[in-house]
């Protein structure tokens, strides 16, 4: 039972992350409460057992959120000190929003089969072999889909011909 | 595993690893600046302690005294914390390394001695070396300093591209062992012969392509304009002084000396020798050997080579390593399907 006295405070972390990104005022802030959040998720995948998925949301999130600070830095205003304003606003509709994925995630873990029970899922192994057997085609089709979208980004940012 | 409670084993293995990656990071810090000296026909630092041993004790107090400076106009929270993670970041690395080597009674050899012998190991070590932009970009951002920021933004770039033919060579021991564990991979070149030497061809070049993306991702030259003195002043530590900068340059080292282990268990097989190795705990002396000795490369690079330009940093990153660490992926399959077919 040790992981789970472990597992109560990383959590209550987690959560208090989720809520620093869209209350912080501070966008470089909101950004690492972000990296923070998708961080601690991954380890809350290590508790639940499943390494690989831990692994590889540290992978690739950290390139993904790295990519939206500069984003958010060189998109900006130009500031003249490290604060760079987040401001908020539709929180009503964000509310609504967030609410209405919350009942849907809800739903569909209480309709899951595996739902209660403890399962063992998440090995290397076992993630590799489900690719290429049962979803091959979505595993095909999503690299296709990767394709295209590195292709478009060559076309678009490309001026004229070297 | 030494003992059967996990928790246990990782402290009772991680505490001597911790140990001897510091260690090795605070000497590293000296055998650097008396290697340079020598190279650069001068003395270095020869005047605390026989042949200045003692010089980095003196460095290390004489930070500790310092006053903890913060510049006013920096981001406070994000500029304290910045400089924490990177070491933390960097010592996490070593975990999934097996250290030691146990011969079976039929003659075949099993790593083991890893303070956590990870399903995913090889995906642990590049995902944290993934994080490490992080910590270091904040520490450039939060300073409020233009040359820093350049430098985190430059580390940043540096970082995401080279972390792709880093990732995709990491592969070619992972497809050719037939497993991410880093426990298999140095099982499988204890018994198979080291990825550096065999299969001939792809494996020296995987190594080599590692060896140079790890030069990037710890920011040594040839690829250190992150940290250009001579364009960027002292790059994101500008504004830190103290034992906060001390703790930056001891994470350098730290860093380099953990791409070298890691460099060393991938591609030159870890804790194993093609003689003798002699009893299990003489593994754990190889692979320190392995990494000193790639330590030792990395500085001779340093002090020897020049320094890349930007472009010509993204140039060989993306014209050259990312396509031909694509190629090497793909033979290492060809290879294992034809020896798995003959």
């Amino acid at each position: 039972m040790s992981e789970f006295a472990l597992l109560f405070p990383v959590t209550v972390f987690l959560i208090l992350s989720a809520i620093s990104v869209v209350t912080t005022r501070n966008l470089v802030h909101s950004v690492f409460w972000l990296a923070s959040t998708l961080i601690t998720t991954a380890a809350v995948y290590v508790f639940l057992g499943a390494t690989f998925i831990a692994a590889i949301q540290l992978l690739l999130y950290t390139g993904g959120v790295i990519t939206l600070m500069l984003f958010g830095i060189m998109l900006s205003r130009r500031h003249s000190s490290t604060t760079v304003p987040n401001p908020s606003e539709h929180q009503l509709l964000g509310a609504v929003t967030a609410g209405g994925v919350l009942v849907l995630f809800l739903t569909a873990i209480w309709r899951t089969p595996a739902f209660g029970r403890v399962v063992d899922v998440g090995t290397s192994l076992d993630v590799g072999n489900l690719f290429l057997s049962e979803h091959l085609l979505a595993f095909e089709a999503l690299s296709v889909l990767l394709l295209a979208a590195m292709l478009g980004a060559i076309v678009l940012t490309r001026t004229s011909d070297p | 595993m030494i003992l059967d409670n996990p928790y246990l084993h990782a402290l009772i293995v991680g505490l001597p690893l911790l140990a001897v990656a510091l260690t090795v990071a605070g000497f590293g810090v000296f055998y650097e600046r008396r290697f340079a000296a020598w190279i650069q026909l001068r003395r270095g630092p020869v005047w605390v302690g026989p042949q200045g041993i003692f010089q980095i004790v003196a460095d290390a107090l004489k930070m500790f005294q310092k006053e903890d400076l913060v510049p006013a106009s920096a981001d406070q929270a994000i500029f304290k914390l910045a400089s924490w993670f990177p070491m933390f970041l960097a010592l996490s690395l070593l975990a999934v390394v097996p250290m030691g080597a146990v011969e079976a009674e039929d003659g075949s050899w099993t790593a083991a001695w890893a303070v956590s012998s990870l399903d995913v190991g090889i995906l642990w070590p590049l995902a944290l070396g993934g994080l490490m932009v992080f910590p270091l970009w904040a520490a450039g951002w939060s300073s409020n300093n233009k040359y820093s920021l350049l430098s985190g933004m430059r580390m940043v770039a540096q970082g995401i591209s080279y972390e792709i033919p880093m990732v995709l060579t990491a592969m070619v021991p992972v497809i050719l062992a037939g497993s991410l564990s880093l426990d298999d991979i140095v099982t499988y070149q204890m018994n198979h012969g080291w990825f550096a030497v065999w299969p001939p061809g792809p494996g020296l070049v995987a190594f080599v392509i590692f060896f140079l993306t790890s030069l990037a991702e710890a920011d040594r030259v040839p690829f250190d304009i992150p940290e250009a003195e001579s364009e960027i002043v002292g790059g994101i530590t500008i504004e830190y002084s103290g034992i906060r900068m001390g703790l930056f340059v001891l994470t350098e080292y730290a860093h380099t000396f953990v791409a070298a282990a890691l460099t060393a268990t991938l591609f030159l097989g870890g804790p194993h020798m093609p003689f003798s190795v002699g009893p299990a705990w003489m593994g754990v002396v190889w692979l320190l050997g392995k990494t000193l000795f790639l330590f030792f490369v990395i500085y001779w690079i340093r002090w020897t080579w020049l320094r890349y330009r930007a472009d010509q940093l993204m140039d060989l990153a993306w014209r050259w390593l990312v396509p031909v660490s694509l190629g090497l992926v793909m033979l290492s399959a060809v290879w294992v399907q034809l020896m798995e077919g003959k």
